[in-house]
């Protein structure tokens, strides 16, 4: 995918440039708000990285804000040293889709903009979805693998709905627990972990290939490869 | 001028005097008017009943009659001050006792002010002219020489008291001042003192209801207020910095030793990952504080809403059912007969009842019961309770535990960052509630109080 990182430290923005290439990506940089704006507005992307504070009197929520009412529709993440709940929340409102807090994992910002840009590709509606033998009939809210029927409770199903919304991409944590649960906060357990191998007890036991993987240090991954 | 003008005090000593000033010559002339004007009345009315009688008698028995009424008058004995004067047409004087009509009185009928030589000396007169029928004229008058000296005695004393009272105005206003003055130097000196970093000081008071008084009592409170504050940052910088400097040590030895050594690289890379899950601990310690900071704010207040207080622990439960389970113990929750709701912020109150399940699981042995419930009291409060099965906590402690940083021996060598209990202390205050701790015997009962919402539907302010 294409994507744009609007950034005024140059270290980070190569960290992020050069993470987001090695996994293939091509990527545009800028270092103030107005090459920012005029990139944006210019080219076509997957998916932009704005930083929030950017020198040159154009700060971040503003192109966002410019971006949007002109129309423009490509998903953004906001990248900001703000952790308040009301800087999130602004940073949404202005037409942000999503908002990482710095320090941030690199694989958390990759999962992220991976999730951003599978969404705008509109493969959110299916009423059946898919994953090798694994499948999930979300009107009569069933789940079978190999034609088994896999009893889920209601949050396990969940769970397992948001990994087959993005199989093949690496989801964090963080995201399961903002999109499964709507936590937006750590707790000191990492309960997420349990839960995922509750539901891998309830897909994988017994059948193979394993369809659910831990990418280490970042996060899980649905896939039959 | 101007500067000295802009001082309160020096506004204050003026505005003292100027009405003490007004105020006094006020006074002066409310007796003015009830002596020397009273006598000067006097005099006028009875001028004038003397000119009346003798119009009456002219009227009542003509000519003659006037004239001896006139005479009668001025013989008199028992009157010295009295004058009077009937002349005829050409003003030739006909009765009276001035000898002849005086040259000041001419013109026309009305009230005269001249000076006549009396007993040889020149007296001050107040004569009426009055014109009579048939071209008679008469004068009726007194001699009021007494009463001028009268009233130049009591103009000197009005005036002596005119010149006590300013100077008095004057006395006082600099003594007001220099009161106003000492006090609010006296504030002026311990802010100073203050400013330099001298936090403890404070300014005199002496329990009066003095409003300077009440002033220096508002400000010694505001101080003592600031020193909890600051004291607290301290202890809270203190505390910061011990906690990240662990694991910034240990990152740094980690990176120090990698260097020194120069060891494989396979070991090397695995020596960099644990320096990131170093770094994640001192990330994980700063958002936790950034997440209080938030929450004392009272940010956060704005987003208060009806929350379903059973349906927020219900999802905790479920959260934490499989953790528990995994650690061989067992979550219950008991959901209330009914709905439990109160005003609050819903991320805020899961986060906080999930860190109270998330320690009573911590501690919790192999095969111990936690148990979540809520319910509503009678009067309208609503409690979430998380009893376990673990260690509890000492009486002495129940009061540390929500301390920031603080970790029992209990907690000794468990994960977190030991701001668990202080996050939900925070959510409580914030709420207008609290949290209790009880025994369990064995065991923690672990009791979150949040107030009944309000009947106006306000937020409970928070403690």
């Amino acid at each position: 995918m294409k994507v744009l990182v609007v950034e005024d430290n140059e270290r980070v923005a190569q960290f992020i440039a050069k993470g987001l290439r090695e996994a293939g990506h091509a990527v545009d940089q800028a270092g103030t708000g107005r090459d920012g704006l005029f990139l944006a507005a210019s080219e076509k992307y997957d998916v932009i990285v704005m930083d929030r504070m950017l020198p040159g009197g154009i700060d971040g929520l503003s192109i966002v804000e410019t971006l949007r009412t002109t129309g423009n529709k490509t998903p953004i993440l906001i990248l900001s040293a703000l952790a308040e709940v009301d800087d999130r929340i602004r940073g949404l409102r202005a037409g942000g889709d999503d908002y990482l807090t710095k320090p941030f994992a690199f694989g958390e910002l990759a999962a992220r903009l991976d999730a951003l840009a599978r969404r705008s590709q509109g493969t959110d509606r299916n009423a059946a979805l898919e994953v090798g033998d694994l499948k999930m009939d979300l009107l009569a809210h069933r789940v079978t693998r190999g034609g088994t029927p896999i009893a889920l409770k209601p949050r396990e199903f969940a769970l397992l709905e948001f990994m087959m919304r993005h199989a093949g991409q690496v989801v964090t944590r963080t995201m399961l627990l903002e999109h499964v649960w709507e936590y937006h906060f750590d707790p000191q357990t990492n309960v997420v972990d349990v839960h995922i191998s509750k539901l891998r007890q309830k897909i994988d036991a017994g059948f193979a290939p394993a369809l659910l993987h831990t990418v280490r240090g970042v996060g899980y991954r649905l896939g039959a490869e | 001028m101007i500067r000295l003008l802009r001082s309160v005090s020096v506004r204050l000593a003026l505005g003292y005097a100027a009405i003490f000033i007004l105020s006094s010559f006020l006074l002066v002339g409310a007796l003015w008017w009830r002596t020397a004007a009273y006598l000067d009345r006097e005099v006028d009315a009875v001028i004038v009943a003397d000119a009346q009688a003798v119009g009456d008698r002219l009227h009542d028995f003509g000519l003659i009659g006037a004239l001896q009424t006139v005479r009668d008058r001025a013989a008199a004995e028992s009157d010295e001050h009295a004058i009077y004067l009937l002349a005829d047409p050409g003003l030739h004087a006909l009765a009276g006792n001035l000898s002849a009509w005086p040259v000041q009185i001419g013109g026309g009928p009305g009230w005269y002010e001249i000076g006549l030589a009396r007993n040889g000396r020149l007296h001050a007169t107040r004569i009426i002219y009055a014109a009579l029928p048939g071209g008679y004229r008469l004068l009726v008058g007194r001699d009021v020489q007494d009463r001028v000296a009268i009233r130049r005695t009591i103009l000197g004393g009005l005036a002596w008291a005119v010149g006590i009272a300013i100077l008095l105005a004057i006395a006082g206003g600099m003594l007001i001042r220099r009161g106003v003055l000492r006090q609010v130097e006296a504030i002026n000196r311990t802010t100073a003192a203050i400013v330099r970093g001298d936090l403890a000081r404070r300014l005199p008071t002496h329990d009066s209801t003095d409003e300077f008084d009440q002033l220096s009592q508002t400000i010694n409170g505001m101080l003592a207020q600031i020193q909890v504050l600051i004291e607290g940052v301290r202890n809270a910088s203190n505390t910061v910095a011990h906690d990240l400097r662990t694991p910034l040590t240990e990152l740094r030895n980690r990176l120090e030793e990698l260097l020194r050594r120069r060891p494989p690289i396979e070991e090397a890379w695995s020596e960099v990952q644990g320096s990131v899950g170093d770094l994640d601990r001192v990330i994980g310690v700063f958002n936790a504080l950034l997440r209080l900071a938030d929450i004392d704010s009272g940010a956060r207040l704005s987003g208060f809403r009806e929350v379903r207080l059973d349906s927020v622990a219900a999802e905790v439960a479920e959260l934490y059912g499989p953790v528990a389970e995994a650690k061989g113990s067992d979550l219950a929750y008991a959901a209330p007969a009914d709905a439990v709701t109160v005003q609050g912020d819903p991320d805020l109150l899961a986060q906080a009842i999930s860190n109270l399940v998330d320690n009573a699981v911590k501690f919790s042995p192999a095969g111990g019961k936690v148990v979540l419930d809520v319910r509503q009291t009678a009067d309208g409060a609503a409690e979430v309770r998380v009893t376990d099965r673990g260690p509890g906590i000492a009486d002495a402690e129940k009061t540390e535990v929500v301390r920031r940083f603080y970790r029992g021996d209990a907690g000794k060598g468990k994960s977190g960052v030991g701001l668990g209990l202080s996050v939900v202390a925070a959510v409580a205050k914030l709420h207008g509630g609290r949290l209790e701790f009880a025994d369990g015997d064995p065991g923690l009962i672990a009791t979150l109080i949040l107030p009944a919402p309000s009947a106006s539907g306000a937020l409970p302010k928070p403690a």
